[in-house]
Order: structure tokens, then C-alpha cells, then sequence
């Protein structure tokens, strides 16, 4: 059975503009999956509708071995708390410090209160402090999390969703606002906690170079729909056409 | 010359202001008729110039333009008789005495009243502090559900948005010396019924900007806070919260300055304080007096002013 089923899966936003029209896929644990398509293609409405931020209007979603399409406070909660998420623009809390963002992965598992007055068990800041070092960032825990550099910033951000314990973590364009350095860097920490710590990760690229270097499988959607189900080295030229637009050429990230 | 100088400055300096009747609101639309008409006679070229517009584009719009002008000289003309203006009244010998002997009284304040006039200064700052300090958290927790984005898009929660906009609108325009009338009747005259007075308003407007900073944050770490399976409390508490701290700490400081400015003037009307004070001396027409508190008055709105706006930009 896989981790994630998704079934004939829509999205329709309220002006009407259909995002998804119908994707069905499965994952399996610990898959590499990467999803690529122009912006505009539904990959982040996607992303979304995994952990439900964003609301589905139709299909199913089914996460380990549980209908979660229709679950609703605590339950979705916990759904949430189970996958952990990376942003293209990071989302940490500015004015915080870095130890204090990674344990706010801890959040979903915390009761309400006790966690709004920060009253983290010592057990969760040891696992906050064993994630930033997995991270390599641990020098940094005291510190502002706004005065950290992006590539920084996004380790951050992979040691709180890591601080979920998650079995599924969803990177959206993980990569898009850094330098090519940085982003083979945030790429390795996505990739090692794939290998090393079996967690599957599911996340939306744009470059193909990276594509090929990290994936081990490749969704591809055009407008909503998805156009190549596959390996990442069976993008042909022709593959590369018919999702990109005849005009597309690529573009190498070394 | 002889003309002008026999008959148009003598009847110019006798002339009295024309009453609002059917007499000058005849001459209002006239003028107004025949200041459109020269507008038209010379293709608009006065709107053109004034608006720096090319406005003459088709039928419709050459219509309105012109109705617009009518409009606006009407109005003016209009409000010119309306509310009286009369040059002829400002500049009369008699005025002008009247003016000088104030202006001078003011000019040489009698500081034996300064004693008197510190501590209710005092008051008034006190006044204006503890309004803010009441207002604060009561506005702070209002804030949440006055903010569209946390409410969302449940018609029960659309609706709890709407009729607490509503209800701190009208807050709003009931301006604050209404509110500290009601309360010198309520809890009898002194800083007081000026404090609450104050605090009313005072809730309605920070709620007002709060709720705006509210609406303004970043969306990412809304998203990523309510990824991590977060509750709504969490979220606001963590997202929402860390992004308003220093804007809310700035419009805090500037609303204290505001109402140290307003519990001044509730003090006209039975709010206590400095205001109180003034128009004792004022009713008992002692001017010198007067001249002091306006001294002191000026003085510390001014230093507040100063002060308020150099930690305002500190916070930044």
C-alpha cells in the first residue's frame, strides 16, 4: 500500500479558475518525487492540497492507509503534524530565534497553552537542537532568525519540519530564491534526510539539472493536468517540449 | 480714478455680508451660470489649466466638466455667504482692539498660576495614559475578530467581522467630547468622565489600526505555522502576533500622544485636567492667565510630539 494515493484529485479556485483537473498518483515511502511544470501549472495548489491548506473541491486523498479528504480539527491536525513543509520563502518567524522556529514544528503535538507560553518539554529541545545539528546550523540557535542569510534561513526551515518527526515532508520551490551554491546545499539536506532518515519527500523544482540530480521519480503538470509520470532521466527533448511550451529551452543549474 | 476712489472703496468698505436667502442663492447659481459660460466661451481652458488634464474628450465628458465647474464655483460662492466670511468685520478698528488687547494679555501671562497650572496638567497626561493603558489589551483582543484575514470565509465568522466593523465605525464618529458630555452626567465632572470618555474613543481607532496591521502581515508563516498542524490560537499567537508587536507598540505610543492633545479638549466640557482649568480663566476673562496655560499646553504637546515620534522611529 502506498504512503500517499491521490485520486482524480480538483482544485477550483472562486473565481473560477480550475488549478487541477483531476490528477491521480501514488507515492510510495520513501520516494524522491519531484514535481516540475510552469508556473501557473497547479504544483503548489498540489503541494497545498496534500496537508489540505488549501481545500480540495474534489477526488480523494488517502495518507497512510487513512481517507484524509475530509477530516476536520483535531484529526487534521495530526494529519498536518505528520508532514512536515519547506516554503520558497522560507516562513520563519522573523523576530524569533532560530532554536524557538525549530520548535514550532512541535507545535501540532503541543497543547495549546502550554505551548503559547513556551513551555517546551526539555525532551522537544533536545530534539530541536539534534535537528538544527543535522542541519549543520547549530551555532546559530540563539540567534534572529531574520539575520540569517536565505540558504541558512532554509536549513532552518528543514530542521523545523524535521522537528515534526514527519513521515512525508513537502518542499515547495525549496530552491527558487537561492544561488546556485546554496541551492545544491538545501537540495543535499532535502536529499539526506531522504536517504538517511527514509522520510519521503514530494517537491515542486524548476530546474531541470536539479531534477535529474535528486529525483527518483518526476511528475510533470500542465495546466492542471499531468502530462509525465516517470524517471527523471526519461525527460527526452520531446518531454521537455511538450511541457515546457515549443519555445522553452533549458536552462542549466550546475 | 475719482470713480473708484468716491464710490467703489467707501461702498467696498461699508458693505455688510449678504444673508443666505432667495436673494444670494440667486446669485449664487447667476455667478455660477455665468462662470460656466465663460468657461465654455474659452473651450475650458481655465479647468485645463487648473487640472493639468486634457478633459475636453467627447460630449459626455465635456458635460460633466462643465457641471463640475458649475458645481464647484456654486459651492464656493455659496459657502463664502453661508458662513458669513466678512472681510469687512476682520479688518474693522474695533476687532482689531479687541484682538490686540487678547493678544497682548496672552502675550504677558501671569506664571502665579503655574503651580496650579502643572498639576492639572498632570491630570490631563495621566488622563490621556490611563485611557490608553485601559484601551489596550481591550483593543488588542478586538483586533482578531475585526481583521478579515483571520476570520476567513465562514458566514458566521464574515458576520462577526461585519457588525463589529460596524459597531466601531459608529464608535468612531461619535467624537470624543459627545462621549465625555455622557459621562460628566454619568459619573459627575472631572478627569474621570474624561478618561472614559477617552478610553471609548480609544479602543475604536486602535482596534481600527491594529486590525488593519492584522491584515497587512506576511501569508508564509500563517501557512507555515498552520503546516506544522498548529490550532488557530497557535497560529494567531505565533504567525500573527510576532509581525504586529512593533507596529501595535507604535500606533500605542502615537494614540497616547493623540489623547493627551484630546483629554485637553474634554476638559472643556467637564473632562478635568488643563482643559477644565482654561475655561475657568477663560469664563472669569482672565486673559494673562489664559496666556499661561495655552503656554504650557503648547509646550508639552509639543515635547510629547517630539518624544513620540523619535521612538516611533526607533521601532522601526
Amino acid at each position: 500500500m502506498a504512503l500517499l494515493s491521490v485520486r482524480n484529485l480538483t482544485h477550483t479556485y472562486p473565481n473560477g479558475f480550475h488549478s487541477l483537473k483531476g490528477i491521480s498518483f501514488d507515492v510510495e515511502a520513501g520516494e524522491f518525487l519531484v514535481v516540475i511544470g510552469l508556473s501557473g501549472s497547479g504544483k503548489s495548489t498540489l503541494l497545498r492540497c496534500l496537508n489540505r491548506l488549501i481545500e480540495p473541491t474534489g477526488g480523494s486523498l488517502s495518507f497512510n492507509n487513512s481517507d484524509v479528504s475530509h477530516i476536520t480539527g483535531d484529526a487534521l491536525r495530526a494529519h498536518r503534524a505528520e508532514i512536515g513543509m519547506v516554503f520558497q520563502h522560507f516562513n520563519l518567524i522573523g523576530r524569533h530565534n532560530v532554536l524557538n522556529n525549530v520548535l514550532y514544528g512541535a507545535l501540532g503535538s503541543s497543547p495549546t497553552i502550554s505551548s503559547m507560553l513556551r513551555r517546551f518539554t526539555v525532551e522537544q529541545i533536545r530534539r530541536a537542537n539534534e535537528a538544527l545539528r543535522v542541519v549543520g546550523i547549530s551555532e546559530k540557535a540563539n540567534v534572529r532568525a531574520d539575520t540569517l542569510s536565505g540558504g541558512q534561513q532554509q536549513r532552518v526551515a528543514i530542521a523545523r519540519a524535521l522537528m515534526q518527526d514527519p513521515k512525508l515532508v513537502l518542499a515547495d520551490e525549496p530552491v527558487a530564491s537561492l544561488d546556485p551554491a546554496t541551492s545544491h546545499s538545501v537540495m543535499t539536506y532535502l536529499e539526506r534526510i531522504n536517504t538517511d532518515m527514509g522520510t519521503t519527500v514530494i517537491c515542486n523544482l524548476h530546474f531541470l539539472s536539479l531534477v535529474r540530480q535528486y529525483a527518483s521519480r518526476v511528475i510533470a503538470l500542465k495546466s492542471g493536468e499531468i502530462v509525465f509520470n516517470g524517471q527523471p532521466l526519461e525527460i527526452t527533448e520531446e518531454w521537455f517540449r511538450t511541457i515546457y511550451g515549443d519555445e522553452a529551452v533549458e536552462v542549466e543549474v550546475r | 480714478m475719482a470713480l473708484l476712489e468716491r464710490i467703489v472703496v467707501p461702498s467696498l468698505l461699508d458693505a455688510q455680508p449678504l444673508a443666505f436667502g432667495p436673494i444670494s442663492i440667486g446669485l449664487i447659481i447667476a455667478g455660477s451660470i455665468a462662470w460656466m459660460l465663460f468657461g465654455l466661451l474659452y473651450g475650458a481652458s481655465l479647468g485645463k489649466l487648473y487640472v493639468g488634464l486634457d478633459v475636453a474628450d467627447g460630449p459626455a465628458r465635456t458635460l460633466t466638466y462643465h457641471l463640475g465647474w458649475f458645481a464647484l464655483t456654486a459651492f464656493i460662492l455659496g459657502g463664502w455667504i453661508i458662513t458669513d466670511i466678512s472681510p469687512i468685520e476682520f479688518f474693522s478698528g474695533q476687532g482689531l482692539q479687541g484682538a490686540g488687547r487678547i493678544f497682548g494679555a496672552l502675550l504677558t501671562p501671569e506664571f502665579d498660576v503655574i503651580g496650579e497650572a502643572l498639576s492639572a496638567m498632570v491630570v490631563t497626561i495621566f488622563t490621556a495614559f490611563m485611557a490608553t493603558v485601559i484601551a489596550v489589551p481591550l483593543s488588542f483582543l478586538l483586533s482578531f475578530p475585526a481583521a478579515r484575514n483571520v476570520m476567513g470565509r465562514g458566514v458566521a465568522a464574515r458576520t462577526v467581522y461585519y457588525v463589529l466593523r460596524a459597531f466601531l465605525n459608529i464608535m468612531r464618529s461619535m467624537e470624543p467630547i459627545i462621549w465625555a458630555i455622557v459621562f460628566s452626567v454619568w459619573v459627575g465632572i472631572g478627569p474621570f468622565a474624561g478618561m472614559l470618555a477617552l478610553v471609548i474613543h480609544t479602543i475604536a481607532s486602535l482596534t481600527k489600526q491594529y486590525s488593519e496591521q492584522i491584515e497587512d502581515v506576511d501569508d508564509g508563516p500563517i501557512e507555515a505555522i498552520s503546516a506544522t498542524g498548529a490550532g488557530r490560537l497557535q497560529v494567531l499567537w505565533f504567525a500573527i502576533v510576532p509581525q504586529c508587536v512593533i507596529p501595535f507598540l507604535s500606533f500605542t505610543i502615537y494614540r497616547w500622544d493623540i489623547n493627551v492633545r484630546m483629554a485637553t479638549i474634554i476638559g472643556f466640557v467637564g473632562g478635568g485636567g488643563i482643559g477644565t482649568l482654561l475655561t475657568q480663566y477663560q469664563g472669569l476673562a482672565r486673559y494673562h492667565e489664559v496666556g499661561t496655560l495655552i503656554i504650557l499646553i503648547t509646550a508639552v504637546v509639543w515635547m510629547l510630539d517630539v518624544v513620540s515620534s523619535r521612538v516611533r522611529q526607533a521601532l522601526r
